[in-house]
């Protein structure tokens, strides 16, 4: 037995029936599921990857800087003292915003994570929606 | 409408579980009086001949949260790995909806994900000041830990600090309300003694320093500040205080996933090929190591032959008894890479005590994320199972807390 969420896709409405046969007939609910979801989300779906408001736009640029800049960073720092604490923080801070910057571009590939922030709070300078 | 309602009487120090055959368990946790009143809509599609009955149960005694450790450094899979862990039970897990955005915590219908470097008593400025790492325990709060955990193990909602990774800042907390499994992930979850005590299970990626680098050239290769200098640097300034205080937590977990380069390509320098060891702990409560054809023998198998084919360079098993610092352990190891289903099926049906419900549960959860990374060797294939291991583990739970539920009052 099986019940379709009539969205235009085809409606095999001879199932319904036939309830008794649960057989080797397949039943197609493609398309219509991501419609249905997205039509809930009210919003259109970015292409993944992309940073679609503002406020991710600027975490990414932020973190993309600090990368570039902490490394210089370190580089001179352990110039002096290879095995010396600041040399040591240095290059720990790297690999926290180099992580923190994977984080962020793994949960992009999803979606914007500022998606549901924004949908509760869309007067944010944050959400606005960014403009490459 | 249907409309049922509860009287308590006395104040329970219970749980009350809300249950409706269309609706998952809604459970809350009461410790004062608490005036319930539960309505249910019936739904228009009505199953055939089936009633909409809610049953409401209250077991007197707390309900305890289970909880899960799992530890590892910076950029070692632990993100993958709770995202198998979560899929298993159910549900995608997603950062808390109208709070922080920069949360660390993922939360699904059972699991919440927590990231101990919400307990940093340090920021980064205050970490550079007193010229200490995250991997240092002095820049981590442990009293503050012990008592989130232990009072979410309890049942009782917490306010926990968020460390934005972003701002490098301690933001403002946020509550944590108790789920019904709580997952510690970070690189401290074993390291305090009375948090090691809270967990019900853990677990500690090793990932040797081939495999890390390979790791990381892939993750930062593509980052303009960074060259193979500046990664391998910064992997061997860290070594010192990762072998000092992180490393020594693998002897306390009950499972250890070791990630090793392969054996069956000489000078594979890629870290393309794994070979991956699953050793698990013996006498560990609610826990049956897996095993292959003849549980704690020695067992060497190439699966690849006359009834499977497999590309370069194959698949090789192992499986024997062992000892790892001090302990009794089973280890199942694998090395190589699955290129087809049919390997991965062919496989999935000679390992025993996988806890699987179904047959083909491990290879349709792997497919289920065939783009995560390691979906293709040892390291997904043991992370699914460790994840069936897990959900086996607190279903064990909640069965023998079952068997003795104390008063329970009638509705």
């Amino acid at each position: 037995m099986a019940s379709l969420a009539s969205t235009g896709t085809t409606r095999t409405s001879f199932l319904a029936s036939r309830s008794s046969c649960f057989c080797s007939k397949k039943v197609i609910v493609t398309v219509s599921v991501q419609q249905k979801k997205a039509e809930r989300r009210n919003m259109s779906v970015k292409a993944t990857g992309m940073a679609k408001f503002k406020g991710t736009h600027m975490r990414e640029k932020h973190l993309t800087e600090m990368i570039e800049q902490k490394v210089i960073e370190a580089k001179q720092v352990c110039e002096g003292d290879m095995t010396s604490d600041e040399c040591k923080v240095a290059w720990d801070e790297v690999e926290e915003v180099s992580q923190a910057k994977a984080d962020l571009r793994r949960k992009l590939e999803e979606q914007d994570p500022l998606e549901f922030f924004c949908q509760d709070n869309p007067e944010t300078d944050e959400c606005r929606v960014y403009e490459d | 409408m249907a409309i049922c309602t509860v009287y308590t009487t006395q104040s329970l120090n219970s749980t009350c579980s809300i249950y409706t055959p269309s609706t998952t368990k809604t459970q809350l946790s009461f410790h004062q009086k608490q005036l319930v009143l539960f309505s249910s809509s019936k739904r228009s599609r009505s199953k055939r001949g089936g009633s909409n009955t809610c049953v409401i149960t209250c077991a007197a005694g707390h309900s305890e949260t289970v909880v899960i450790g799992l530890a590892a450094d910076s950029g070692c899979g632990k993100s993958t790995f709770m995202r198998r862990l979560t899929s298993v039970f159910g549900g995608a897990a997603e950062p808390p909806k109208g709070g922080n955005p920069d949360s660390n915590t993922l939360i699904s219908d059972t699991t919440t994900v927590i990231c101990l470097d919400d307990f940093h008593s340090l920021d980064r400025t205050g970490r550079k000041e007193k010229g200490v790492t995250a991997l240092d325990p002095r820049a981590n709060n442990f009293d503050l830990m012990y008592e989130q955990v232990k009072a979410l193990k309890e049942g009782v909602a917490v306010e926990k600090p968020i460390y934005n990774h972003v701002t490098g800042l301690l933001d403002p907390p946020e509550l944590i309300k108790p789920p019904k499994i709580l997952v510690i992930e970070g690189l401290h979850p074993m390291f305090d003694q009375r948090v090691r005590d809270l967990l019900d299970f853990s677990i500690y990626l090793d990932i040797s320093n081939e495999v890390k680098f390979a790791w990381k050239i892939q993750r930062d290769m593509a980052e303009r500040g960074h060259s193979l200098e500046s990664i391998k640097a910064s992997i061997e300034a860290r070594k010192p205080d990762f072998d000092a205080y992180i490393d020594p937590q693998k002897q306390y977990a009950d499972a250890v996933i070791e990630v090793l380069p392969t054996q069956l390509i000489p000078d594979d320098n890629e870290g393309k090929v794994l070979r991956v060891r699953l050793i698990m702990k013996e006498g560990v409560k609610f826990f049956s190591p897996v095993y292959l054809f003849d549980d704690g023998s020695t067992i060497s198998w190439i699966p690849c032959g006359r009834k499977l084919t497999c590309s370069y360079p194959g698949i090789k098993f192992l499986y024997c008894p062992e000892t790892y610092f001090g302990h009794e352990v089973s280890v199942l190891e694998m090395d190589g890479q699955f290129d087809r289903l049919d390997e991965l099926i062919y496989v999935e049906s000679h390992l025993s005590n996988i806890s699987t419900k179904f047959y083909g549960e491990v290879t349709q959860q792997m497919l289920k994320h065939a783009d995560f990374p390691g979906s293709n060797n040892g390291t997904g294939l043991f992370q699914t199972i460790v994840g069936l291991k897990i959900r086996d583990l607190f279903e064990q739970i909640i069965a023998s807390k079952a068997v003795a539920p104390a008063q329970a009052t009638k509705v």
